[in-house]
């Protein structure tokens, strides 16, 4: 894959998982490709993804595996809720752009 | 281009199955008003504005707009489904035009349902060739590939169609029972996933996993999923909804067989 594999634990917003809430992961939209590429989310717990569309064009976030899909407008962002999954890799890819926009989610227990 | 074809043969795909199924329907029943002259127009032109307000949409209601206005698009057609089954519960018995009344009703509902889906669907197109504005060569090319994807999509429809309208009555009514009640499933598994993505329902883990059977990035997959929303690792809250549609569908049927039934004896 030619994006950095970033591990998306680091992005994950504490404070809310303190407050009781679903913990917050984010995922970038940055010329038709996702950062990071592999996101790593807990197993069994509901999580926030947060998509930040950074083109000027639309993006559709589309995942056959993880029954997800939402078109996020250029410059605009968009909430997504996951899960609880089990452990395993979810691929998403994005549907306006997908020779690259391809990337996946991976739940670790 | 090849994205093109695909994107917009997907989208085409499952208002334009719809419009074959009820036109053939209307064949059938000898309804006379071309419904579709209302239904296309409408649903193009609902597109075209939802399409403008894609920001104002997405943003309404924290964030959560998108998927309402999806709810109720796919919620509407599930009522209208579940109307138009009752609605043709009398013509199992007769084998003449249904009663005015009845022809109006159905005919608004095939108007609602073909309207709702290609407001739903076709907004995603013209979102998707708002993304070429800057890129002429780029867009002449997605065009292109978009006349051939909807090209493919109208032409299976055309075969649908013809292949429904001359059918004998009875085993076409009979069919598109069966038809319409896996389209009302469908259209629920829909209904309860824009639950799931704004957090409002909580997902559970997948029922079952028929991928390797049928892959929704197969054709075959993407051709079930376009008419009957097949999902190929449905979870539980999914398949309540899918159950709890069917039920309310052979409920209001299942009442209007047995009122005529009493009423007739």
């Amino acid at each position: 894959m030619r994006t950095p594999r970033l591990c998306a634990a680091a992005l994950l917003v504490g404070a809310s998982a303190a407050r009781g809430e679903p913990p917050s992961f984010t995922l970038e939209i940055r010329e038709h490709l996702f950062y990071p590429a592999e996101l790593v989310i807990p197993a069994d717990t509901k999580v926030r993804l947060i998509v930040i569309n950074r083109d000027p064009t639309p993006e559709e976030f589309e995942s056959y595996e993880l029954n997800r899909e939402k078109v996020i407008m250029g410059g605009a962002q968009a909430v997504i809720f996951l899960g609880p999954l089990p452990p395993g890799t979810y691929p998403f890819f994005g549907e306006f752009n997908p020779k690259t926009a391809q990337g996946s989610v991976r739940v670790e227990p | 281009m090849l994205d093109a074809v695909i994107l917009v043969l997907r989208e085409v795909l499952e208002a334009a199955l719809l419009v074959s199924l009820l036109l053939a329907l209307g064949s059938q029943l000898q309804l006379r008003w071309r419904w579709w002259r209302v239904a296309i127009p409408l649903g193009l032109a609902t597109s075209w504005v939802l399409s403008h307000s894609a920001y104002a949409v997405a943003e309404a209601f924290d964030g959560t707009g998108q998927e309402l206005l999806n709810a109720g698009l796919y919620g509407t057609a599930i009522l209208c489904f579940i109307a138009l089954t009752t609605l043709l519960v009398p013509t199992l018995r007769s084998s003449g035009a249904p009663h005015r009344l009845n022809a109006r009703l159905l005919h608004a509902c095939f108007v609602l349902i073909v309207a709702c889906s290609m407001a739903r669907e076709g907004s995603e197109i013209w979102i998707y060739f708002s993304s070429f504005q800057n890129a002429p060569a780029a867009l002449s090319s997605a065009l292109m590939g978009g006349l051939i994807g909807a090209g493919i999509g109208l032409s299976l429809c055309a075969l649908v169609y013809y292949a429904f309208a001359f059918l004998p009555r009875r085993i076409f009514l009979g069919v598109f029972f069966v038809l319409a009640a896996l389209v009302v499933g469908g259209l629920a598994m829909q209904l309860a996933k824009q639950g799931l993505q704004t957090g409002v329902l909580d997902s559970g883990r997948p029922v079952w996993d028929s991928s390797m059977l049928v892959s929704e990035r197969s054709w075959f997959g993407q051709l079930l999923h376009a008419l009957f929303g097949y999902d190929a690792n449905p979870d539980m809250t999914q398949m309540i909804f899918y159950s709890g549609a069917l039920a309310a569908m052979a409920i209001a049927a299942g009442f209007r067989f047995v009122s005529r039934g009493t009423r007739h004896a």
